[in-house]
């Protein structure tokens, strides 16, 4: 990377939390020189830098840390997964129509309580009707059909469009794996972490 | 092929010329770790969208087993003082 901002160290903590720090605040000066060293697809490559994950992992740890406080016994898996969708797609920042699609789902299905379902019986009456004239497509249009599908908010654009949206979606989904094994690893050492501390580090140990 | 043909009519507003088509999924097919190493006129179109299809909900499913994963950590980190302590500290500023 080309602009590295010396800061100072911040607290004596373990480094894995100061590196946190450091690239929150140096994403905010870094992101424009990210742009311009982009090849040829500048979008897409955005999901590609370590930077990027960087801004995703925190922002995930972030929703995760604030989600959890007011009740204790909300870690649901499928809260998690909606949650880290739901990050992904602020982290694209408007420029995808999929990233806008899942904000927009979250927001109408947050409504929809609110409304007592009517806007789901309108969906679920219009499934039936398309499906009744159904034709035989060809191979080639029926998979594009069923990756519209896949690719939220995308099940009528054109070809082009489409095969655009999903290469930045897979793109992101990469970036999303990646981002959240690390910070599965991470918990992972720092729960089983008590068996081999360094004697410093832990006030007092847990199991021997 | 046909097929391409048909769609390129389909497709109105902007015409879609095949060899737009051709580009993009040969640039679909870069993006797929599977299908990164075959040359591009042995993989035809419909595998290259059938192998996008599976590779997307291989995606999807990975990230719902660590999403499933992440809330258990952190169900089992709040239990624990001791290292919910370590972690609390760690994912404050």
């Amino acid at each position: 990377m080309a602009s590295i901002l010396p800061l100072p160290e911040l607290d004596p903590s373990p480094e894995i939390s100061s590196e946190f720090q450091r690239k929150k605040r140096r994403k905010t000066d870094e992101k424009s020189s990210s742009y311009h060293r982009m090849q040829g697809n500048p979008r897409m490559n955005r999901w590609r830098t370590g930077q990027e994950q960087q801004i995703y992992s925190s922002k995930l740890i972030e929703a995760l840390r604030r989600r959890s406080t007011p009740t204790s016994s909300s870690a649901n898996g499928n809260d998690v997964r909606d949650t880290a969708y739901r990050v992904l797609a602020v982290s694209a920042k408007g420029t995808s129509r999929w990233s806008r699609a899942i904000l927009i789902g979250r927001l109408s299905a947050k409504m929809r309580k609110h409304k007592k379902a009517k806007v789901s019986a309108n969906r679920k009456l219009r499934k039936p009707a398309s499906s009744g004239k159904r034709r035989k497509l060809p191979v080639v249009q029926r998979k594009l059909l069923a990756l519209g599908r896949l690719v939220p908010g995308c099940r009528k654009l054109s070809f082009s469009n489409l095969l655009e949206e999903t290469s930045d979606y897979i793109a992101a989904l990469e970036m999303q794996v990646r981002a959240m094994t690390a910070i599965t690893e991470f918990l992972a050492v720092g729960n089983d972490g008590g068996a081999q501390p360094p004697a410093d580090r832990l006030g007092s140990n847990v199991n021997s | 092929m046909s097929s391409r043909r048909s769609r390129s009519r389909q497709s109105s507003g902007s015409r879609i010329t095949d060899d737009q088509i051709i580009d993009l999924v040969s640039k679909l097919q870069q993006l797929i770790p599977e299908l990164r190493g075959r040359r591009s006129d042995r993989v035809s179109a419909s595998k290259v969208l059938q192998e996008t299809c599976n590779y997307i909900r291989n995606l999807h499913r990975e990230v719902d087993g660590l999403s499933d994963r992440l809330s258990q950590l952190l169900a089992s980190a709040d239990t624990d003082s001791d290292q919910a302590a370590i972690i609390r500290s760690l994912l404050m500023e």
